[in-house]
């Protein structure tokens, strides 16, 4: 695979150009399935949000909240695992002179393998998307947030259970 | 004086919390686009939204909504709004159960001028369904 190297890193404060330029990469390298590039574009720490995300146990909830280098990597390589055609098409990308930076997109992709509790039956999702991240000074994206309706994902995938 | 983005919201979040509905309309263009995705409104008008507040305003009179963050991005707010309530009546098919509810969601805004033009919602209806001790999004009614 073509490895493409990260943006590089501004040394002042990122503009909303700069801030919107490097989410820009960082879905590319999604696009491309590259998780690494994904990871390396974030800052060592950065929190990590997909907030639909949860699994009822009998005794607690895991949910997908952490870091991108812990949760984060974890939830995309399982992603890219049960959907190996994984993508997205941007609709909006806003940015503003604090690094914040929102996108909304479709997420896409054919399942071909299990994913959570959902036997693979060669379904497609084309799933809308909020991402609101954020971008340090440095130019790393140091939060990521994601929403949308994990109900849509299910039943496209053929899944009619809550849990 | 000029009212920005911002403040056109939150007088938009401002109605909607204290379930006036009327109140949050507003702030809304008659010509604005809605979207709602999981509950497939998509790029309908202010109508809709107003039955999507008076859904949510009257099935959970306790409505408590909490603010995470506003996002200003030129003419575009994006919001993350935690709402709950307690189920009083039935609410988009699920039958009362006087379930406590608690779903976190983002809202994004398009303001031109000081109206609102244009809103996309996002929310888990898995999550929300879930809350409201649903087992199955094909039989909402059913618990």
């Amino acid at each position: 695979m073509t490895q493409v190297a990260p943006t590089p890193a501004p040394t002042t404060t990122a503009t909303a150009e700069d801030s919107v330029r490097i989410v820009s990469d960082f879905f590319d390298a999604y696009r491309r399935r590259d998780v690494e590039t994904m990871a390396d574009m974030c800052t060592d720490n950065a929190d990590f949000s997909y907030i639909p995300f949860e699994v009822w146990a009998k005794q607690r909830v895991m949910r997908g909240d952490g870091k991108v280098r812990t949760i984060g990597k974890v939830i995309w390589s399982g992603l890219i695992n049960a959907f190996p055609n994984l993508g997205n098409d941007i609709h909006s990308i806003d940015g503003n002179n604090n690094g914040d930076v929102v996108v909304a997109c479709d997420i896409t992709g054919t399942q071909q393998s299990a994913w959570a509790f959902i036997a693979p039956q060669g379904r497609s999702i084309v799933a809308p998307h909020l991402f609101i991240l954020h971008v340090n000074p440095e130019g790393l994206i140091d939060s990521i947030r994601a929403y949308w309706d994990n109900a849509y994902v299910c039943r496209a995938l053929g899944h009619l259970e809550v849990d | 004086m000029t009212v920005s983005p911002r403040q056109t919201v939150e007088a938009f979040l401002t109605g909607f919390r204290h379930r006036d509905v009327d109140a949050a309309l507003s702030t809304v263009a008659d010509s604005a686009q809605v979207t709602v995705f999981p509950l497939d409104v998509v790029q309908q008008g202010k109508a809709e939204l107003s039955a999507v507040l008076e859904a949510i305003a009257s099935a959970f009179p306790d409505l408590h909504l909490t603010v995470r963050s506003v996002i200003e991005l030129g003419q575009v707010v994006v919001v993350e709004l935690k709402i709950e309530g307690t189920q009083a009546t039935d609410f988009l098919g699920a039958i009362n159960q006087e379930k406590h509810l608690d779903i976190d969601s983002a809202w994004r805004f398009t303001v031109t001028g000081e109206e609102i033009t244009g809103t996309e919602v996002y929310w888990c209806q898995n999550q929300l369904l879930r809350r409201l001790a649903v087992k199955r999004t094909d039989q909402v009614a059913i618990v």
